[in-house]
């Protein structure tokens, strides 16, 4: 039924959604159930057909893996409730995926290249003389980055489809496929939508936080912060201030344990801050925050107000027959910077690559044991990274003793040259062992310094 | 040597970190999709971001200016807008000048009392964690800690301990040596090129210096379980992994 809708790829078959699925009721789901797990070379080669993958979720992740999966040959489905979704999301995006996902420039609306943070007791430390000329953070709105991967999954021969996804029928053997249920809307406004369902043989599940095809497969959940940020048109001459500068506050006050933050947007800035642990007083650390940077954001108009949870870590199970999460859904962003859109599309690009080596081009069946090899390289490759700042956080993010001296350590050009070679590009460097080690008795001096403060601030009554 | 434990034994306990481990918080991330969005999330963002399809744009634009119209007052919403609300919200003291604690004023016998620096900081940082304060880049704060020299610190804040760890230490270094002696016959003097007994006293010494009070037990094993905490997370799809690995078979 859905293919009627759908523009078809030529060459490939159109998939037989003719069929009603009657007994397919979902009930309780089938979590035990498992699919034989073998070599994909003995799996069956798919006769009249590609193999057949839905993507739900259009953002980076989802955007990066039906491009990857068009491109070599699968029947590809992408589906996103909301073509102009503008996700409430900092929008930062590291040098390195400029190169990787071959973006053009004319979608970053600003190079940032200068950072200032700034500590509990209003000591501004500058961030970023070490960057090259060429080096910058990229800003983007997601409405444009993820309209643009979608445009070009599209364009190597995924169908978009505007839908939002309801749930899904697993399958009960290895033959059967997957079956999609979803309301189709076909672009008017205020439309009702369209009911219909979709038979694949994979889904990849690049639907977010809160997302469903993670709880179809019964995934679990993690642990999630709130972000909240406010859109801020600020005047143009304090808007000069802001050009390529983005400004993260740390403080009891703003975040007990993330971060309060100035964005520099297209035309205006992101204020914002975000918390795991007390999210009920989110606004009062909004409105810290928007104090700590009030003469700089000054006769300001809040343009928007926006929230979105943000996970903390990754599901129990990302991964369940033949579905595979990645991005959000799946729980990848890193702590500490709390950034996410390079880490989803990479690992919607990995996923795809596991499910284009597994099915050889799309030509056989693919199982669980493919979709594993990417989780066990995407964990290879990234969990280092994931640790490193979960550690990071939970040293310097913990207490204002902590975070005046994490402000101290980030003045060391030695830290701020790692630090941005390891953001930009993604890679971890092996320092300079004597460098190092200055570091360390510098960064424990700091903190022994704070903590003795914060013991004598304890003995003060004000 | 006061060092590492400053860094294991974060003075205040931090209680919010910690309690994370329990999923107290946790209800579902797709509780925010669900229609109850009775929390503080009355926002129009929110709504718009889970508008299936189609919403309009415009109405998100909108919407906050008449929110900040109607709270703006009564919570000083306007802190944005409004500069002569709170004018005089900035820390002062005589000897707080130009974002730097003046030394000058500090002198005692014609040296720096560097006690008095750090009384001074400690009752600053106090007042600023009450009263939070903006930023500012015409007045920007340049005092680092790192100017009050390093000997200030241990006369202040190791030597009124120094006394009870190195007696401490002395103590169970004695008794340990005493105790491999009796067990092994070991003499006092062999023991210091043997590598077991270099490792016991490293044990020990390092042993004094963290556990200086009963909790501090009690707080590293709460640090060792939220370090490793997230590790669970992401083993948790390798062991599943495992599992079924050996099903296969």
């Amino acid at each position: 039924m859905a293919s009627m809708a759908l523009k078809s790829f030529t060459g490939l078959r159109q998939s037989p959604q003719e069929q009603q699925h009657p007994h397919f009721i979902a009930q309780a789901l089938p979590r035990q159930q498992k699919f034989r797990v073998s070599a994909a070379k003995t799996s069956p080669k798919l006769t009249n057909r590609n193999l057949r993958v839905a993507v739900i979720g259009g953002g980076p992740a989802g955007g990066a893996a039906a491009e990857t999966l068009a491109q070599n040959g699968v029947e590809t489905f992408l589906i996103e409730r909301k073509l102009d979704n503008c996700k409430p999301c900092g929008g930062a995006i590291p040098l390195c995926m400029v190169g990787e996902f071959d973006l053009p420039l004319d979608i970053i609306d600003r190079k940032v290249t200068k950072m200032k943070m700034i500590s509990p007791s209003n000591v501004a430390v500058d961030i970023g003389q070490t960057l090259k000329p060429h080096e910058y953070i990229g800003m983007v709105r997601r409405e444009v980055l993820d309209a643009y991967l979608r445009e070009r999954a599209e364009k190597n021969g995924a169908s978009v489809i505007n839908g939002l996804f309801m749930k899904m029928d697993l399958p009960r053997n290895f033959e059967q496929p997957y079956v999609l249920y979803y309301t189709e809307y076909d672009g008017t406004k205020g439309g009702v939508g369209e009911k219909r369902t979709l038979e694949v043989d994979a889904v990849i599940g690049a639907d977010g936080a809160n997302s469903r095809v993670a709880k179809s497969i019964n995934a679990g959940d993690y642990d999630y912060a709130i972000a909240f940020q406010e859109r801020v048109k600020i005047p143009d001459e304090k808007m000069v201030y802001y050009e390529n500068l983005a400004e993260m506050y740390v403080g009891d006050d703003v975040s007990p344990d993330f971060y309060g933050w100035v964005f520099p947007k297209c035309d205006h800035v992101a204020v914002g801050t975000g918390t795991v642990t007390h999210k009920g007083d989110i606004k009062k650390f909004q409105l810290a925050t928007r104090n700590r940077a009030k003469d700089k954001i000054l006769g300001g108009k809040i343009i928007r107000v926006e929230a979105h949870p943000i996970p903390e870590h990754p599901r129990p199970r990302r991964l369940s027959g033949r579905v595979a999460l990645v991005g959000d859904a799946a729980g990848y962003v890193t702590k500490c910077s709390g950034e996410g859109i390079y880490f989803a599309a990479k690992s919607g690009r990995m996923c795809a690559e596991a499910i284009i080596e597994g099915s050889e081009n799309g030509t056989r069946m693919i199982d669980e044991g493919d979709l594993r090899k990417y989780l066990e390289k995407w964990d290879k490759t990234y969990w280092p990274t994931y640790k490193v700042l979960d550690v990071l956080q939970k040293v310097f993010y913990r207490s204002n003793p902590a975070r005046e001296a994490f402000v101290e350590m980030c003045a060391d050009e030695y830290v701020q040259k790692m630090t941005f070679d390891s953001y930009l590009y993604k890679r971890v460097v092996p320092g300079n062992p004597l460098e190092d080690l200055k570091l360390a008795v510098n960064t424990i001096g700091s903190l022994v310094r704070a903590n003795a403060l914060r013991r004598e601030m304890d003995k003060l009554t004000i | 040597m006061s060092t590492s434990i400053d860094l294991l034994s974060f003075s205040p306990p931090p209680s919010s970190m910690l309690s994370r481990t329990q999923f107290s918080f946790t209800h579902k991330p797709t509780f925010l999709l669900s229609s109850k969005k009775e929390s503080f999330f009355t926002l129009r963002a929110s709504a718009a971001d889970n508008g299936a399809g189609v919403s309009a744009p415009a109405v998100t634009v909108e919407e906050p200016k008449v929110r900040e119209a109607s709270e703006g007052p009564t919570e000083s919403n306007g802190a944005v807008e409004a500069p002569e609300v709170k004018a005089v919200n900035k820390f002062e003291d005589p000897k707080w000048v130009n974002g730097t604690w003046d030394l000058k004023q500090f002198q005692k016998n014609g040296q720096t009392d560097w006690d008095a620096v750090i009384d001074a900081e400690a009752r600053r940082r106090k007042w600023l964690e009450n009263n939070p304060e903006s930023s500012s880049n015409d007045d920007p704060v340049i005092f680092d800690t790192s100017i009050v020299p390093w000997w200030a610190w241990i006369k202040r804040f190791h030597l009124p301990e120094a006394e009870l760890l190195n007696g401490r230490a002395a103590m169970i270094g004695f008794f340990m040596a005493y105790l491999v002696d009796s067990l092994t016959g070991v003499g006092l003097v062999d023991q210091m090129s043997n590598f077991f007994c270099k490792t016991l006293l490293f044990v020990a010494v390092v042993g004094v210096l963290l556990i200086r009070k009963n909790e501090d037990i009690e707080t590293l094993k709460k640090l060792l379980e939220e370090t490793t905490f997230y590790d669970k997370q992401w083993q948790a799809t390798w062991q599943d992994e495992t599992t079924s690995g050996t099903k296969k078979e």
